[in-house]
């Protein structure tokens, strides 16, 4: 294959010193090859393997990957190769070019296996600006590889990678590095606006993106306070229904007008009841026409707002029921809430309570929440048990919930 | 088993109506209506126990009843941690 557009770009790695990826070795993996990565470095030198002899691969944490993991991708053909350590595959099979696979968050079982190619993986094929990403994905989900093809496939797009137990120093990593662009979930963001807001602001950030979880206003008004100068992004992808929508103006949600327009090359939106169906030019393997989201969407003033998950975002509170997403929400527009996570709770008498953890930048009481949830939501939407954490949750997939 | 006292609950109660803005009276025969104690409150009430209880109450043990007053609700409450 001849040598990627991206091939001088830039990458840093804590376990090794800066390098390109025309700098990487390259590995000689097995033809079908479940790579787990201890490291960002690990994940980079498999994709460049990959790059090199299009050998069908795996990339996955190796944090993600259990025993009962391990042994259906063996069954399924695949060597598992863990440090310098292989494992043959239990069933042998034909590998297949150019496959790449990627496992699911899990956010709703068990994670499956979704094809995908480098060609599909590789969302932005317009010329982009120069800029230094920061990595803080895991390795080898959806919103990893984007930037991992964004690198690959054009010029001048670097990449400085954070392993997870440096992701609380990132934004020091990042101005060392003399990084322009961030990538992250809304709670990696919120995380950081509520841990590192001063180290935020000398950033001097020309790219904030969002992406992995419901984005509302409320952190988007934080990033544009702190980013004046920033482009701000959020993204919807999915690793079926690959990226999807992509909304640059700083404001939650997309147009409505969006909806069922039909421009050739890109998604094709829709709302079915509550639900956002849509059709992607970078679906994954098997995934052409219509893609059923799972995703609610709630459509205010002229904008169309991806609020959570269908199942298991509805609490019914004795035969009332309010979404889960629509408290968080309410909550975290309050200006001392950092975050918030809200469930149902069982309870006697009404059956569900709404119960909400919450992180807060000064000391507030149980009744100003209550309080300022009445001015929002119905009586028994607003919580009735509170959790006040030290510090937000936060997972390997940058999420608060999965 | 751990139990809490009737005063407890009683406190517990009260925080459960503090934290909307309401006060519970001293007198145990004041009515729930008056006070604007809803069976949210109530079970929201019932789980502050729980918590400090640290096990489910079992409210299938003693038969649901009529509870009209401040007193009913201790009353009740107090029934089911020993039920």
């Amino acid at each position: 294959m001849p040598s990627p557009l991206g091939g001088d770009n830039r990458l840093v790695t804590g376990d090794h010193g800066p390098t390109a990826w025309s700098g990487l070795p390259r590995l000689d993996l097995p033809p079908v090859t479940a790579a787990l990565a201890h490291s960002h470095g690990d994940a980079l030198r498999a994709v460049w393997g990959h790059v090199n002899s299009d050998d069908e691969l795996l990339i996955a944490s190796a944090a993600r990957i259990d025993e009962a993991e391990r042994q259906d991708l063996r069954s399924s053909g695949f060597s598992i190769v863990d440090g310098g350590h292989v494992d043959p595959p239990s069933v042998l099979r034909a590998a297949e070019p150019g496959r790449l696979w990627l496992l699911t968050s899990g956010s709703t079982g068990r994670p499956k296996r979704v094809g995908h190619t480098l060609h599909s993986l590789t969302t932005v094929t317009g010329r982009q600006p120069p800029r230094r990403w920061l990595l803080p994905y895991s390795p080898g989900t959806y919103a990893w590889w984007q930037l991992v093809t964004l690198s690959l496939t054009q010029p001048s797009q670097d990449l400085v990678c954070v392993e997870p137990d440096e992701i609380d120093q990132w934004p020091q990593l990042a101005a060392r590095e003399g990084v322009t662009a961030v990538s992250g979930t809304p709670t990696f963001w919120r995380q950081a606006l509520w841990g590192s807001a001063p180290a935020l602001r000398e950033l001097g950030l020309e790219q904030v993106t969002l992406g992995g979880e419901p984005v509302d206003q409320t952190v988007l008004d934080a990033l544009r306070e702190t980013f004046p100068a920033a482009r701000i992004s959020w993204i919807y992808a999915s690793s079926e229904a690959g990226a999807s929508i992509a909304v640059h103006d700083g404001r939650a949600g997309f147009p409505q007008e969006w909806l069922g327009h039909h421009t050739p090359g890109r998604p094709l939106l829709k709302v079915d009841g509550e639900e956002l169906v849509l059709e992607s030019p970078h679906h994954a393997e098997g995934l052409a026409g219509v893609i059923r989201t799972g995703d609610r969407v709630d459509v205010v003033d002229g904008r169309v707002h991806i609020v959570g998950r269908i199942a298991g975002d509805e609490i019914n509170v004795g035969g009332s029921k309010i979404s889960a997403a629509a408290v968080r929400d309410a909550l975290q527009a309050h200006p001392d809430v950092a975050w918030a996570s809200v469930k149902g709770r069982r309870a006697p008498i009404v059956g569900t309570i709404v119960t909400a953890d919450v992180v807060v930048t000064r000391e507030v009481t149980e009744a100003e929440l209550v309080a300022h949830c009445q001015r929002r939501l119905p009586d028994y939407g607003i919580p009735r048990r509170f959790r006040f954490l030290d510090e937000i949750p936060f997972k390997e997939t940058l999420k608060s919930d999965v | 088993m751990t139990t809490i006292s009737r005063d407890r609950v009683r406190n517990l109660m009260a925080a459960v109506l503090k934290t909307q803005g309401k006060t519970l009276p001293n007198d145990d025969a004041a009515d729930l209506r008056d006070i604007g104690f809803r069976s949210l409150d109530f079970s929201e009430l019932a789980l502050r126990v729980e918590d400090e209880i640290g096990y489910e109450l079992n409210f299938d043990a003693p038969g649901l009843r009529q509870i009209e007053t401040v007193g009913d609700v201790l009353d009740f409450l107090e029934q089911l941690q020993v039920a």
